[in-house]
């Protein structure tokens, strides 16, 4: 391991704090964040917010450092800086009890359907110290369809959404209420919006009534000396992890699969890494990849940089505290008006946070995956089949409209240098923290019936390190009831990529199954209608496998043989292991195989 | 001790097994109570139960039989439950699942403990997908049929069942909290063809609703039904033949106790039966000294583990989501229990410093074995253990009454290499950032069970429990605010105390469906009328007079749209949840108490209802005190102990048995006992109470 670079840290004139009272410090603030995701959690009215936990609460500092989050989405919280700092160019006069709504793509948000409130949390001489981010993706934006991820919009026009760069929503603790009267025109079942929108506010509020109390107890000069002390701290772990790695430049390229508005053979996304380990610096470069696309598919800068920070943090030693002290280490390079750089309005960014961000991460950690065994990762696999749409309609129940995201399942885990891919993975930029919806819950909440939801036997990318199997699942309305179904699909024709002589996983389908048995391929995004006695199907496709298969251990062979993940026959075939009909391991026919073969 | 020698004395023992100690307490009818601590047997668990039977009869200087005879009942808590589940003892289990639907106990709910922790493995399913049938028939949500069932798939899948030597089943179809007909059909089906294997049916065990939990509730008491059913039946042979032949009555996660018989049915409720206890324990202290508080926050300090749970009043917290091996990587039992959170942070704790610099304690332990170093066994870690005595706190000549001599040299060269040395402070600063730091931990556990539910500790009395909680306890309390620490004469055994203190209880529930915008009124009635019921007909049962049992009610509700029920007491009037007004001011006023906000104009959809019936078993007498021993009355001393606000001091150690009721004295001092030692500074005052316990103001 060469030396990292462990410079005087930036407070060192301060009075330095001990590692700990550091450590008691980072476990209060962490206190207060996770205090936040808890009431945003428990009084969120919308499947998405308060089911699979689309959200994200962080802490950033007065000058917009990421400080401390709850388990949150790395896609949204590792853009939270950008989303303060715009906040501090908005509003230079920042007063006790201002509360302010954004969603703007264009200022540092991650995309439109995730709202997010921002509150400012001054001293009792009123210098603001802290700002509580809040972020929830919503059920429904008001986009011109129904749908908070639009992918065919060829800007933001067509897309729709009602975009907030930041506007106040509360002054002195008091409601501003333009905001929210446009909201209940435009968002498609108001009420549930609005319950969200009060659930945030209220786990903001919370945050700032909490770190009140700790600045007044602690003292806020000491919490000052802590917020240097702590972001330095994790620049000095994320600097010794990079002192790990070799001196290297590699890239990888991602492709997302061609959609109405790309290129006729997809979005090839580039990301170029160069790792300066004496530097403690690991530099990412998407500048040479697509212009903005007429499509919702464009990276907001806020995902571009998030994508590449992830697809690093995901190729190191994972006890790195992940915040903006450790993400100085990572120099991301974009170009404004790039698909995978800074969109340049009125280019939209509907789905900036899975699709094209995803690929971004994936042909990251590809890269990294160059350097040597044990460094990188394989690729997540697609996002965004059918299990995760936007469903909408009329529930024949009640008579009353829904509209909501449902997760009923997505696979996606890539084989690492550590493990095997995790199962309910998701995709890339959730970092497999949503969860999946319950049948019964989500057939109470929307008129539809989950038929099928099951692991498929031989779908894994294989590898020393596998990806997850795939899931199929298939749903249709319940009763005499129709749904309308939006989802955008990636992965059914470049599936996810295995590395280090790793394989890649099955390709992602959507099916259409009518009453009468027969089966129809959907388009990967756009608008489905259901009608009754229809059902839609899916496969959520396996992330790729990292290593050779070949040098797989057989025992973990022979216990997903046993699981049912892998056959017997694939077994043999792919691993090269010998599997009796008795699930037993013949060590001797394996090694005979592994000879035969190199 | 000739109380024996009346031989009119009746006692009731409450026995709790824990990893290390397997702990007694020894209540007798006349309100004086013993409390003894014997090495546990992981092996046979029986037999740590009666070795300490032994040593309390070897107290009381008669023949164990003699001494057995005399009681009239047993409690026992246990984690032989738990532990078969985390070793992989329980029976071979199939689980039968809706068609279409294989995967419910493999994919659970999702999500994972870290992002970016790719060092973590996805988790096995509880029951395997080779052990798992898919039943063709479906439910729809209001409980319509939209697919029959297919009998001839089910005896398809005994008949497999039966050739794989399964040795026990559990079943969870979709919808059959609404509509059980299906499972019940299975139900009979498997005890036709596989009449000798036990059966767990979801909707009978669990009726609320989320597949996966139900359906990981099913599957875990199932398997526990073979290994509960010995374990208990085993121990009632034992006990018997050793002499006793009064009531065995075991702990459940809930807090209550049932008969082993029962328990052995439903096995799964004894997956928390241990520290379920200790906030009972807790409630009864807050309650009987001076100053009783709205809120205590319970704390039981083992060797490896710190449970907290937080009491109001008499009310014991609930949770539904109980992790097995932990969240989003062990299993649900989907099943409420007392909600006591356990943190990897006690007396075994290692202290490690990493490569950033920063201090860490725990979660790692050195438990018993190999130890803290100062043990001298194989541990050479520095733990919480070593810092205490490096500080002054612990006498190496007299930790557990002297039964283990510490080596305070192994202690010192642990913390000066691990901690002290990296941190590049002084050895005794270092030592106190160790405790300093697990004292933080221990806060943070604390403030996720009150902060988070909007609950000012400050406001709270602290109970410490364990034998470990002196060692710390006062600084606990001085960080939370709190102005009230009670250290509980039983603290060393506070699960056993609570259990003397339990009542007969069980819990009923029913999901019946419907909300104030559309209230069904004849409808909630007649669900508590049957849950009533199977309430007054248990009770009767267990030869309650009606007069002696109490039976309330409650339901789980939320407002339209969220998806996750706070629980809301409906008290013991079943009328009351008749009236749409009354329950609707009685949600709104619970979540306004959980959350501080309500939705006054929002409906309220009322899930599950449940009715819960008690029964007190000590005839209204109030739990008694301990009796000194010998052991607690020697000669008072003093040490030099290390303080973080004022150094190293001379502090008065003090038998905890010649502390004398009702004289108020300040710090710094030592309080001593062979199960405890209490550290008090300067700053803390404290009292022995007339009820024995020691009452600190932090």
């Amino acid at each position: 391991m060469s030396a990292p670079d462990l410079a005087t840290p930036r407070g060192a004139d301060r009075d330095a704090l001990g590692g700990a009272e550091l450590a008691v410090l980072a476990a209060r603030f962490e206190g207060i964040a996770s205090k936040m995701g808890n009431t945003l959690l428990r009084t969120g009215r919308s499947g998405v917010l308060n089911r699979a936990r689309d959200f994200s609460c962080c802490i950033t500092t007065n000058t917009g450092d990421l400080l401390v989050y709850a388990e949150s989405l790395p896609i949204h919280v590792l853009g939270a800086d950008m989303l303060s700092r715009s906040m501090l160019a908005a509003h230079p006069d920042l007063k006790p009890g201002d509360a302010f709504l954004h969603n703007s793509p264009y200022h540092g948000n991650s995309h439109p359907a995730d709202h997010v409130i921002l509150v400012p949390v001054f001293d009792r001489a009123e210098n603001h110290r802290y700002t509580m981010v809040c972020k929830a993706h919503q059920a429904d934006i008001g986009n011109s369809i129904p749908t908070t991820y639009h992918a065919e919009a060829k800007d933001v026009y067509e897309e729709g959404a009602l975009i907030f760069p930041c506007v106040q929503v509360q002054r002195a603790g008091v409601d501003i209420d333009d905001i929210i009267r446009m909201c209940m025109m435009r968002i498609r079942v108001p009420e549930q919006w609005h319950g969200d929108y009060l659930a945030m506010l209220g786990a903001a509020r919370i945050g700032e009534r909490e770190t009140l109390a700790l600045g007044d107890e602690v003292d806020w000069d000491a919490l000052a000396a802590f917020d240097e002390q702590w972001l330095d701290y994790s620049e000095r772990l994320m600097a010794a992890a990079i002192g790990e790695l070799p001196e290297a430049e590699a890239s990888g390229i991602s492709v997302h699969d061609p959609l109405p508005g790309t290129p006729e053979d997809g979005i090839p996304i580039r990301s170029a890494v160069r790792v300066a380990p004496a530097d403690g610096i690991v530099e990412v470069d998407l500048r040479d990849n697509p212009d903005n696309l007429a499509s919702g598919l464009n990276m907001t800068e806020s995902t571009a940089r998030a994508a590449a920070l992830i697809g690093v943090f995901n190729s190191l030693d994972p006890s790195v505290p992940k915040n903006g002290g450790s993400a100085r280490r990572v120099q991301v390079l974009l170009r404004e008006g790039c698909v995978a750089g800074i969109p340049r309005h009125p280019a939209s960014c509907s789905v900036a946070t899975t699709n094209v961000a995803d690929r971004i991460a994936n042909a990251t950690q590809q890269a990294m995956s160059q350097l040597g065994h044990g460094i990188g990762m394989a690729e997540f696999g697609g996002f965004f089949v059918a299990s995760s749409a936007v469903v909408s309609g009329v529930d024949p129940r009640s008579g009353r409209p829904h509209v909501n995201q449902i997760f009923l399942g997505g696979a996606s885990g890539a084989g690492g240098p550590y493990s095997d891919g995790w199962l309910t993975y998701l995709h890339a930029g959730n970092g497999g923290m949503c969860h999946v919806d319950s049948v019964e819950v989500s057939e109470h909440y929307q008129p539809l019936v989950v038929h099928e939801r099951r692991v498929l036997t031989d779908t894994e990318g294989a590898g020393w390190r596998r990806g997850a199997p795939a899931l199929e699942i298939e749903y249709g309305p319940s009763d005499e009831g129709s749904l309308t179904i939006a989802y955008v699909s990636d992965g059914e024709q470049n599936p996810a990529v295995g590395v280090r002589g790793g394989l890649d996983s099955v390709p992602a389908w959507n099916v259409r199954r009518k009453p009468d048995g027969s089966e129809e391929r959907l388009p990967q995004s756009g608008l489905v209608e259901l009608a009754p006695g229809e059902r839609i199907a899916c496969l959520s496709q396996s992330g790729g496998g990292y290593g050779r298969p070949e040098e797989r251990e057989p025992e973990r062979v022979r216990d997903d043989v046993l699981q049912g993940i892998v056959t017997s026959d694939r077994a043999r075939d792919v691993y090269h292991v010998e599997i009796s009909e008795y699930g037993e391991l013949d060590l001797a026919a394996t090694a005979r195989l592994r000879a035969s073969v190199g | 001790m000739t109380a024996a020698a009346t031989g009119v004395i009746r006692l009731r023992f409450a026995c709790d097994t824990g990893g290390t100690f397997t702990d007694l307490v020894v209540e007798d009818d006349r309100g004086g109570a013993e409390m003894f601590k014997s090495p546990t047997t992981p092996s046979d668990p029986v037999d740590g139960v009666l070795a300490s039977l032994a040593l309390a009869a070897e107290e009381h200087e008669v023949e164990l039989a003699q001494f057995l005879g005399q009681g009239d009942v047993f409690i026992h808590g246990t984690t032989h439950a738990i532990n078969a589940i985390l070793t992989g003892n329980t029976a071979k289990t199939a689980f039968l699942t809706t068609a279409g639907h294989p995967d419910v106990l493999l994919l659970r709910e999702g999500s994972r403990p870290r992002a970016f922790d790719h060092s973590l493995e996805y988790p096995q399913p509880y029951v395997p997908r080779a052990l798992t049938f898919e039943v063709p028939g479906r439910l729809d949500a209001q409980g319509a049929e939209l697919d029959a069932l297919d009998e001839d798939a089910v005896l398809e899948a005994t008949g497999r069942i039966s050739e794989l030597d399964v040795e026990a089943v559990s079943v969870c179809l979709l919808w059959s909290i609404v509509n059980p007909a299906h499972e019940l059909r299975v139900g009979e089906l498997l005890a036709a063809e596989l009449p000798d294997v036990p059966v767990t049916l979801s909707h009978e065990l669990n009726p609320s609703w989320r597949e996966y939990r139900r359906a990981s509730s099913a599957a875990i008491d199932a398997s526990l039904k073979p290994v509960m059913g010995r374990y208990l039946g085993s121990l009632t042979r034992r006990l018997e033949e050793a002499g006793f032949s009064g009531r065995v009555l075991c702990l459940t996660s809930q807090g209550g106790m049932v008969d082993a018989e029962a328990l052995a049915q439903t096995p799964i409720h004894a997956v928390n039966s241990g520290p379920a206890l200790a906030p009972i324990a807790g409630a009864h202290y807050n309650r009987v000294e001076e100053g009783s508080t709205e809120y205590a926050i319970v704390a039981d300090t083992g060797g490896t583990t710190y449970d907290v749970s937080l009491v109001r009043g008499d009310t014991i917290p609930w949770t539904r989501e109980t992790w097995v091996g932990g969240a989003y990587q062990g299993h649900m039992t989907g099943f409420p229990s007392v909600d006591v959170r356990s943190i990897g942070a006690g007396g075994g704790s290692i202290a490690w410093v990493d490569s950033g610099g920063v201090l860490h304690v725990g979660p790692q332990s050195a438990g018993a074995d190999p130890g803290p170093a100062c043990y001298g066994r194989a541990g050479t870690r520095a733990t919480v253990t070593d810092a205490s005595l490096v500080l002054g706190y612990l006498d190496a000549g007299y930790f557990l009454g002297g039964a283990l001599t510490l080596d305070e040299t192994k202690a010192r060269a642990a913390l000066f290499e691990d901690v002290a040395s990296p941190l590049g402070a002084e050895l005794e600063p270092a030592a106190w950032a160790v405790i300093d730091v697990a004292t933080e931990s221990m806060v943070q556990a604390i403030l996720a069970i009150t902060v988070n539910q909007g609950i000012d500790p400050a406001r709270a009395t602290l109970i410490g429990g364990g034998g470990a909680a002196g060692l710390n306890s006062v600084f606990v309390a001085r960080r939370l605010r709190c102005e009230r620490l009670i250290i509980p004469d039983t603290g060393a055994a506070l699960s056993a105390a609570g259990a003397l203190m339990s009542s007969l209880t069980v819990e009923h529930r029913a999901v019946n469906f419907t909300t104030t915008a559309d209230f069904d009124s004849a409808g909630i009635a007649a669900t508590l009328a049957g849950l009533e019921s199977r309430c007054r007909s248990f009770l009767a049962d267990a030869g309650v007079a009606a007069a002696d049992g109490t039976i309330s009610f409650g339901v789980e509700a939320r407002y339209e749209n969220q998806a996750w029920e706070i629980p809301v007491e409906l008290g013991a009037d079943p009328t009351i949840a008749t009236k749409q007004e009354d329950v609707a001011e009685r949600f709104h006023r619970t979540h306004r108490d959980v959350f501080a906000i309500d939705d006054p104009n929002s409906a309220i959809e009322l899930v599950s209802w449940w009715a819960r019936a008690s029964a007190d078993t000590r005839g209204g007498r109030p739990f008694g005190r301990l009796r000194e021993l010998a052991a607690d009355t020697l000669e008072p001393a003093t040490r030099q102990v290390y303080l973080p606000t004022e150094g190293r001091v001379e502090a008065e150690v003090i038998p905890w048995g010649t502390l004398a009721a009702a004289s108020p004295r300040t710090g710094p001092a030592i309080v001593e006992s062979p199960f405890t030692t209490v550290v008090l500074d300067s700053a803390a005052r404290f009292e022995r109470s007339a009820a024995g316990n020691l009452v600190i103001h932090p």
